[in-house]
């Protein structure tokens, strides 16, 4: 078997997860922000090795607005849908509301006079003349890359295709919306188009210096799945999420070993805690905001909240206790790091006894018990205001966990939650009582989750077609039938472009009722399956009613092909660090044991550390390791 | 005081009730102006009557939406089930698109308290379509509700339905708006009672009360850094035959207390631009809540530290059955930018100058094809500069936040087609920090149809601060289909024919401080 290497570029750490004939091994690097490629290829050993590479290397380009010198062309009168937006301000309360700027700037955008009307049409035609004085603005702009996206193109692309081609007759590189996001609604569409055409050239080169290293190269994205870097290249928006993707997929996998498909994973790290839902399978959604763009593309539904170790509790003007979203960071980190002063996540655990300075945090920091205690009083009785910081930071957690899960009709109890990254396991009990589930599961290797669950990942490719038909129309069924063959067909050619077969065909369909704004991803077996009863079941789940009488329509079908799933390896224990100590938590005798020496059954209160990670397992909690070396925990009160 | 974390732990509790009621109500609205435009308020009530979490949707129902509670006791006793439904401006509503339905909740035959959401409906009937009409009475304006059950113990109450669909133009949409609104409520209901059953009742109580307390507390913290003073200001609003109407305030702050005294506004009008006193203090609520944390709770604490004195029969103060159409989208602007005028004195280094200062409301539909319909939308303008930065193109400011309907969902569902949507270059008031551009937006009707503009701020512009100009003031065209231009007022109705065209140029917002330097 050929040998796999994983990598997760977060914002501080490059995890690495190896996969070689059974043998799994696990590290970690400092990430390198300014040269990306150069913390993977550091890794690299061997060209026999297959790189799978998930990153937020897009993200930080949304991030930092560092990407191609763009240009928007649109519909003449439409020139500054990017800065008009939706027209709303971000926060009610604002007196002074300023949007953060888009990636093309309000010059940044050349008019067409054209126009196609809400049934296809075409209103104005677009000239020869028309389409050389905007071939000759745009040589004349300098851009990089153009964006083109004109009213109505998804149900008439013609006037799209026509610049492109002009455009790219003269040696110009361009994005069409057409192509990248298919999908009604103006901004949204030229947001997302803007946005690819904007990260192309970025990550286009960083893929090419990974890929001339290492041809054999996969990227996550954010759908929960893995493509080829000359796909990722064309689509950069579709990496948005890519590491957090990562985790779910690991944490489903990781679950799924241990026989429980019914998961919320629960991702907690130093400044920001990812949640979702995985009832079987991971929820998609749509589209995402990055710090207030908007952009299309399918993603699996990840709650992130502001909290995490690192950030800051305080007091406010009206007496109550706050938990981020400011944090301390890496530098100062919390107090017990030995240099900042205020009180944050990590304090608190400390203070309580659940983290301890018997061994070094990720194996390298020393915590410092005194600074955290000193911090704390700052709040008021070290301990006690330590007790309230993880109550307010697990209330916290807990609205997210009601957000993938109340919220869309899914009950907690049914769920298992599965706890990772470096705080998760922390707080992932106490969290779980809060929000009615009970039983946790902690992976062997939590702080590297994400690089497994890339590691482990199939190729993944979806394509979608606005349709906009109700389900009453005649024209619909020979609609569906021939976009599903169109799409069906599209998704075979992008297999075989990256020399794979396809195992499994998913169909889902973007369903309303005729009148509303807002579609339900409905899942169907096929799209010749009984649509509307799909979606009033779904309709009913989510928003508690559902009108059997009122029209359906489809507003889009999407196909996702799947590889076929390799399946998450068994970790073995090296047992070179074998605590187990008698301590105190909170004044009650508990014991302190390293993941690799752990008993057979452990009964909290009991605090577990291993190298990623500390667990901290409270009072009427306990379980046992099983074959597939995931802690299993569950609630037992009366024991 | 009370347990720091737990303070925290309920706002977040208490508050997702009204965000979740927000969520369901949005994604399952069925008129553009809910669904895309999020047009709507929700809320949760104590026992009392007492507003406990309302979420940040739309600032003008902030003040309202507890007046609607307080008029509904008339109602009493309570059922399990019972929806009350009403809009009448001059018993708890606002202005007569905004249809408001609260709901008892009870837990195994406890009361609990209310659930309440506020939606402004395209159309309530009246004497054009989208019921923002250039009126001069109520009743001219649309189908009156006076708080009456539309549910009694979970029964609908068919025969008021029928009477109120058969008085407005889309009686489809109206029924799958109400439903989307009754659907929010039981979401918020179910929510409420999932919290009693984990927590007791008398907690939830204690907790409730705790709220407003902790509200209270940080209200009169944020006035505390107010210098104390009196501080006056005046604006104009733009009546019949260009008479400007002052609005005046005089704000007085004294250690952790703050009047707001509106003595000296102009008389209620024969027009749709007067405001009743539960918009006044909706402005007043917003300006205030500008003041303090992002996550303070949106409940009675706020209120309690401010005093209000509005004039009766005044353009802030209506009277039944004055005309109110215009009150809660246009004069609520006026009294927000007087209020922050006011305290720009007292507050120089946070308070910007004002911002467009008009929804300029835009309606058009017909009743007379087999397809009636019925639109409504808001145009921002910019928003004024400010101490620390520019101001904003086109983006709502103040007493609404709408989103706008996408051009490709207008064209689709109305037989109109939009001509330019885009930023007015050069509208902002000049100054160190120049004011935000105003819109453009000029759409073409493809079929006769009415359509009306009610808007201010088209003959005196945002007004500049600490010397900086003036905002560029709105216009309204009307261009035949030869192209032929026509200067329009600032509101007005018209019969449309097919071809014509409508052009409505946004105000700019004003600037703030001296321009140094060259040019």
């Amino acid at each position: 078997m050929k040998k796999t290497l994983a990598v997760d570029i977060g914002g501080t750490f490059t995890d690495f997860v190896e996969f070689n004939d059974g043998v799994v091994r696990t590290w970690k690097t400092p990430s390198t922000p300014q040269q990306p490629a150069q913390a993977v290829l550091s890794g690299l050993s061997g060209s026999s090795t297959q790189l799978v590479h998930g990153s937020t290397i897009a993200t930080n380009a949304i991030l930092e607005r560092k990407g191609a010198k763009t240009v928007l062309i649109t519909t003449a009168g439409f020139q500054d849908l990017l800065q008009i937006r939706r027209q709303e301000r971000e926060k009610c309360y604002d007196l002074t509301p300023n949007r953060r700027p888009h990636v093309i700037s309000r010059d940044g955008a050349i008019s067409v006079n054209e126009r196609i009307d809400a049934y296809g049409r075409i209103i104005t035609p677009l000239t020869e003349k028309e389409i050389s004085r905007v071939q000759k603005l745009a040589l004349q702009s300098g851009a990089e890359t153009f964006a083109i996206c004109f009213l109505f193109s998804f149900l008439n692309n013609v006037h799209e295709l026509q610049i492109a081609r002009a455009l790219r007759a003269a040696g110009l590189h361009v994005v069409v919306s057409s192509e990248v996001s298919p999908e009604y609604r103006e901004y949204e569409r030229a947001s997302t188009t803007a946005l690819n055409a904007f990260l192309q050239p970025t990550i286009r080169s960083y893929l090419d210096e990974l890929s001339e290293k290492q041809p054999d190269l996969r990227i996550m994205h954010s759908a929960g799945g893995l493509t080829s870097a000359e796909l990722a290249s064309e689509r950069p928006v579709s990496l948005v999420m890519s590491g957090p993707a990562g985790g779910v997929l690991g944490a489903l996998k990781t679950a799924q070993a241990s026989n429980l498909s019914k998961i919320i994973t629960f991702d907690m790290g130093g400044t920001s805690t990812d949640v979702a839902l995985c009832d079987g399978s991971p929820n998609f959604r749509n589209t995402a905001e990055i710090d207030g763009l908007t952009l299309q593309t399918s993603l699996i539904d990840i709650i992130t909240v502001g909290a995490g170790g690192g950030s800051l509790a305080k007091i406010d003007d009206g007496g109550a206790l706050t938990v981020g979203p400011e944090s301390a960071g890496a530098h100062p980190g919390p107090a017990c790091y030995g240099t900042g002063t205020e009180a944050t996540v990590t304090d608190a655990n400390l203070v309580l006894g659940r983290l301890r300075t018997e061994q070094l945090l990720g194996g390298k920091i020393e915590l410092n018990l005194e600074r955290s205690r000193t911090a704390l009083g700052n709040i008021g009785e070290p301990s006690s205001s330590a007790k309230s910081v993880i109550e307010v930071t697990n209330a916290t957690m807990a609205k997210a966990i009601r957000k993938v899960s109340v919220e869309r009709g899914y009950e907690p109890e049914d769920f298992s939650l599965v706890a990772f990254g470096g705080a998760g396991p922390l707080h992932a009990c106490e969290l779980a009582q809060e929000v009615g589930i009970k039983k946790v599961l902690i992976p062997s290797k939590p702080g590297v989750l994400s690089a497994i669950g890339i590691g482990t990942a199939t190729e993944v490719i979806e394509r979608s077609e606005t349709i906009l038909l109700a389900l009453s129309d005649p024209k619909i069924n020979e609609r569906l039938v021939q976009t599903s063959k169109k799409l069906e067909s599209q998704i075979q050619d992008d297999f075989s472009s990256i020399g794979k077969k396809i195992n499994l065909i998913k169909w889902s369909v973007d369903a309303r009722y005729k009148g509303q704004a807002h579609e339900l991803r409905t899942p169907i077996l096929s799209p010749s399956d009984d649509l509307a009863s799909s979606f009033h079941k779904l309709h009913e789940k989510e928003y508690g009613f559902a009108n059997h009488k009122r029209e359906v329509q489809i507003v889009a079908l999407r196909c996702r092909g799947e590889g076929k799933n390799p399946h998450i390896p068994v970790f073995e224990n090296s047992t070179n660090n074998s605590l187990n100590l008698s301590i105190e938590i909170e004044g009650t005798p508990s014991r302190l044991y390293s993941r690799d020496n752990l008993p057979k059954k452990v009964q909290g209160p009991v605090v577990i550390t291993q190298s990623d990670t500390t667990i901290f397992i409270p009072p009427g909690w306990q379980g046992r390791e099983d074959d597939s070396g995931n802690l299993i925990l569950e609630y037992k009160n009366s024991e | 005081m009370s347990n720091p974390a737990q303070l925290s732990i309920w706002n977040l509790l208490l508050s997702s009730i009204a965000d979740e009621m927000g969520i369901a109500l949005w994604r399952t609205g069925h008129s553009p102006n809910i669904r895309e435009r999020k047009d709507f308020s929700c809320a949760l009530f104590d026992i009392e009557g007492g507003l406990v979490a309302q979420a940040a949707h739309i600032p003008v129902h902030l003040g309202a939406m507890p007046e609607a509670i307080k008029v509904i006791s008339r109602l009493a006793p309570w059922d399990e089930g019972d929806i009350v439904i009403l809009n009448d401006p001059y018993l708890g509503g606002t202005h007569l698109p905004d249809i408001t339905l609260v709901s008892p909740v009870f837990s195994k035959g406890t009361m609990l308290g209310f659930v309440a959401n506020r939606a402004h409906h395209a159309d309530i009937g009246g004497m054009s379509a989208g019921s923002m009409p250039v009126a001069s009475e109520l009743y001219q304006e649309g189908l009156i509700i006076p708080p009456l059950r539309l549910y009694r113990k979970g029964v609908r109450n068919q025969e008021v339905l029928e009477l109120l669909l058969r008085n407005v133009r889309t009686p489809n949409e109206r029924i799958g708006d109400l439903e989307a609104q009754i659907g929010a409520l039981a979401i918020g209901a179910k929510r409420l009672q999932d919290l009693v059953t984990k927590h007791a009742i008398t907690k939830v109580d204690f907790w409730m009360s705790e709220l407003k307390n902790y509200a209270e507390r940080l209200t009169r913290s944020a006035i505390s850094e107010i210098p104390d003073g009196i501080y006056e200001a005046v604006d104009h609003m733009e009546g019949k035959e260009n008479v400007l109407l002052p609005i005046c305030v005089k704000t007085t702050v004294k250690g952790d207390t703050i009047t707001f005294d509106f003595t000296g506004t102009a008389k209620q009008q024969e027009a749709s631009i007067n405001a009743v006193a539960a918009v006044t203090r909706s402005a007043v609520l917003y300006c205030i809540r500008c003041l303090l944390p992002q996550d303070t709770p949106s409940n009675e604490g706020v209120s309690r530290p401010i005093e209000t004195i509005i004039p009766e029969e005044s353009l802030v103060n209506a009277t039944a059955q004055h005309a109110v159409s215009a009150g809660n989208v246009e004069t609520s602007q006026r009294i927000t930018d007087v209020i922050l005028r006011s305290l720009s004195i007292a507050l120089p280094d946070i308070i910007p100058a004002s911002s467009a200062g008009t929804m300029s409301n835009f309606t058009f539909g017909s009743a007379s094809g087999n397809q009636p319909f019925a639109y409504y939308e808001t145009i921002p303008g910019g928003s004024g500069g400010g101490p620390n930065s520019p101001g904003e193109n086109g983006i709502q400011t103040h007493m609404t936040n709408t989103l706008n309907t996408p051009t490709e969902a207008i064209e689709t569902e109305f037989p109109v087609r939009v001509r330019n949507f885009s930023v007015r270059s050069d509208s902002g008031g000049l100054g160190e920090q120049q004011g935000g551009n105003g819109l453009v937006r000029e759409i073409e009707f493809l079929t006769n149809m009415v359509a009306s503009i009610v808007g201010d701020r088209r003959k005196k512009g945002a007004l500049g601060l600490g010397g900086g100009s003036d905002g560029i003031p709105a216009q309204n065209t009307y261009i035949d289909p030869n192209g032929e231009e026509t200067e329009l007022e600032g509101s007005v109705q018209l019969t449309v024919q097919k071809g014509d065209r409508l052009r409505i140029e946004t105000p700019g917002g004003g600037g703030w401080g001296k321009k140094g330097g060259i040019d």
